[in-house]
């Protein structure tokens, strides 16, 4: 008996720690992250015992992760911390749902040896203060099944979008039945910002649309291009990726981020990446993409913000941000994970590295402001939609009447 | 007391009487009793389709502190700009193909199960199973099976190039050198794809109530008919069937009709509204303008013209059941 109550009092003791702190955690694209989180939390247990971390259902994408945070704010039950795309955290610090990390930022005894990135930091700085740690930072790239590029002839990977219409072409003439993809149902309007900066123009300045230029007609035509001069098919992104992990697609352009997921299911086929084709030369510069940790608590228990903050400051740093690098195509935000863990990883995956070549063209990947942000992007969305499905013939046109729908969308 | 007001009011001939001492405590106690039912329909009814209403004329964004009053902007707009246009075509060709289809069959199969002898009941659950089966599960299955590359369905149509398939169908031959159709992606396609999966969902349910509907037509004016002279099985379901199924297509065809409009699941799990919005049906506006792009206004003013459609089929029921579609 007295064994017994020893017995139940350790028990006791034993899971008081664990049951100490619960924070909860929302995250989009489980088929990506889930086996980082699943990496990250294995060394988190062991290192935190004491902080419990729950996490709730995934969120679909992007605009959904947003969406269910606006939501929950409205309703009360917001998660500890969140993963919200880059371009989307303004509206929640806007709407003062995310929490300032600055003063944990000041608890921290050296903060700044901990190796964040300046210019991934810069992503998530509003105000002068820091809201975010970047967790996973993407760029668009070259996906090639190198057996079918072989097909046309030659393996020299192109360089530009005519190049790639080329290409095309001499495969299509060598039974490849599926040349490209090209990801324009990215997130919205990725690819459509990839392409305007490539010619050094953003989408948005201020409260304005900035493609009703040169620049963004080029945009208009260069899509028409790739998706007439290719005949691409209209995939839905999921089936995309599962075609060209099949080997029934030539090329694909895709965020860098999908890298793990496709290595993990491809089949029997040579596949490379490469840089991000430009218009007529080099790009550039290329829209960051990828997701930041916010804090979006709204508990006033000390103990367990600071859990949130341990959760948030190890996911983003060491070992999580290499657990990133390994499991996914992402770049880690962190310069100590770059140059401790995973010194000789870029050497052993190749692949990997082609988005930490384009580094040096990393740019913002703008957020439309304004109430509409989300409407703004379906626009544009449905507008690209109207050339890949041939309804749209005559860019121009296209072109202003976007810029007409944008423009009485966003705050005047 | 209670009684009395129920067999009072059951009366046509008590009514008349009864209005006139409205405050009698008997028809207080009617009051009272049928007051929570009301109550509840006020404030789980009536009061969100009101604050609808009064929200479609705002520019509300969910998790704003407030709004601005815009008038008739949301209205104007959806009668405007294409994309709306295009809803209102998503939604009506929807509806005319799927209503007529899914009643067409329903009663086909409903009369085809009647004359039968045997295994009747074995051909109602293999009808019904859609009816019955989730339609978002079934969406999925769907989006399977019809998948432009590893589907069940182009994979079919692929094993038929090279025969002489090719020789009698244009069609064919084109899918056979290309790719046959992405069902879900071909703004030629996508509509009818979601057509057909409305019409294989909802046909089974209109089955049954034709089936419960003709059990309602007496033998004897069949007999009757024969010995009139209506000899042919066309004869019989013109001047017999068809007549005394009268109520039961019109109910029928209201429900179809507002399930019709109301489909959303499919397009949801499967197009997303797309391609060029061909399948963007009303439903999943609201859903798109309200919930994924937290702009309440302009939904609340998709949903008012929603259910001024639906409001609008529900009195013309009303109306084509007072001009004596009964016969018996």
């Amino acid at each position: 008996m007295k064994r017994l109550f020893a017995m139940a009092a350790a028990a006791a003791f034993y899971a008081a720690p664990a049951a100490a702190v619960e924070i909860e955690v929302g995250y989009p694209y489980s088929h990506l992250f889930d086996v980082t989180y699943e990496k990250i939390m294995e060394s988190f247990k062991k290192e935190h015992p004491e902080i419990q971390v729950k996490f709730r259902a995934t969120y679909e994408g992007y605009e959904d992760a947003t969406n269910i945070i606006l939501r929950e704010a409205v309703s009360g039950n917001l998660p500890d911390v969140t993963m919200q795309g880059l371009n989307r955290q303004a509206i929640l610090v806007e709407k003062g749902i995310a929490r300032s990390l600055e003063p944990f930022i000041a608890k921290e005894a050296n903060f700044e040896k901990e190796g964040y990135h300046q210019a991934m930091l810069d992503l998530s700085t509003f105000n002068g203060d820091v809201h975010g740690l970047p967790f996973s930072i993407s760029l668009p790239v070259g996906y090639y099944n190198m057996d079918l590029v072989r097909k046309s002839g030659s393996d020299k990977l192109p360089q530009t979008w005519d190049e790639v219409v080329t290409l095309c072409k001499e495969m299509r003439a060598n039974g490849v039945k599926n040349p490209v993809f090209w990801g324009w149902n990215i997130t919205g309007n990725w690819f459509m910002q990839a392409l305007m900066w490539s010619q050094d123009e953003p989408i948005v300045k201020g409260n304005k649309v900035n493609f009703d230029g040169e620049a963004g007609l080029t945009s208009f035509e260069t899509m028409k291009k790739i998706f007439r001069g290719c005949e691409m098919q209209n995939l839905s992104w999921k089936d995309a990726l599962a075609a060209f992990a099949s080997g029934d697609v030539g090329m694909m352009f895709w965020s860098t981020s999908a890298l793990g997921a496709v290595e993990r299911s491809k089949g029997d086929f040579e596949m490379k990446t490469a840089e991000f084709p430009g218009i007529g030369g080099k790009p550039k510069g290329l829209p960051a993409g990828g997701n930041a940790a916010l804090l979006v608590s709204q508990s006033e228990d000390p103990e367990r913000l600071q859990a949130a903050w341990t959760f948030l400051k190890y996911i983003t740093s060491g070992t999580g941000a290499a657990a990133v690098a390994e499991t996914t195509g992402y770049m880690p935000p962190n310069k100590a994970a770059n140059e401790i863990i995973l010194k000789d990883f870029y050497k052993r995956n190749p692949n990997k590295e082609t988005a930490v070549r384009q580094l040096p063209l990393l740019r913002d990947w703008l957020a439309y402001p304004g109430d509409k942000g989300l409407a703004v992007t379906q626009v544009i969305y449905d507008g690209i939609e109207s050339i890949v499905t041939g309804e749209e013939d005559d860019m121009k046109a296209l072109q202003s009447d976007l810029v007409a729908e944008v423009g009485d969308m966003l705050p005047k | 007391m209670a009684v009395d007001v129920a067999a009072s009011s059951a009366l046509p001939v008590a009514v008349q009487p009864a209005r006139r001492r409205a405050l009698a405590p008997a028809s207080l106690a009617g009051y009272a009793f049928v007051a929570p039912a009301i109550l509840l329909m006020l404030v789980i009814l009536v009061a969100p389709v009101l604050i609808a209403a009064a929200l479609s004329f705002t520019d509300y964004s969910l998790g704003n502190p407030g709004f601005d009053w815009v008038g008739t902007d949301n209205y104007e707009k959806m009668f405007s700009r294409s994309t709306y246009t295009k809803m209102l075509t998503a939604s009506a060709t929807y509806v005319l193909v799927v209503v007529p289809a899914s009643i067409g069959l329903g009663l086909g199969a409903a009369l085809l199960i009647n004359s039968l002898k045997r295994f009747g009941d074995f051909y109602k659950t293999i009808y019904f199973l859609p009816v019955m089966a989730a339609l978002l599960a079934m969406a999925i299955v769907w989006e399977f099976s019809l998948h432009p590359t590893v589907g069940i369905v182009n994979q079919t149509l692929e094993s038929g190039c090279g025969t002489f398939l090719e020789q009698i169908s244009d069609w064919y031959a084109a899918g056979c050198a290309r790719n046959f159709p992405l069902w879900f992606g071909d703004r030629d396609y996508a509509i009818w794809t979601i057509c057909f999966i409305g019409i294989w969902q909802g046909f089974g349910f209109n089955m049954v109530l034709y089936l419960a509907g003709l059990t309602g037509v007496p033998r004897e004016l069949y007999q009757a008919a024969a010995i009139d002279g209506a000899d042919s099985a066309w004869d019989r379901f013109r001047l017999v069937t068809w007549p005394m199924l009268g109520p039961t297509t019109i109910f029928v065809l209201t429900i179809t009709t507002i399930r019709s409009f109301q489909v959303f699941d499919t397009v949801e799990a499967i197009t997303g509204g797309g391609p060029s919005k061909t399948t963007y049906v009303m439903m999943f506006a609201i859903y798109e303008k309200a919930i994924q792009h937290n702009l309440i206004g302009i939904g609340a003013a998709i949903t008012v013209v929603f259910l001024a459609f639906v409001l609008f089929l529900t009195f013309l029921q009303r109306w084509l059941v007072e001009r004596r579609v009964h016969y018996t």
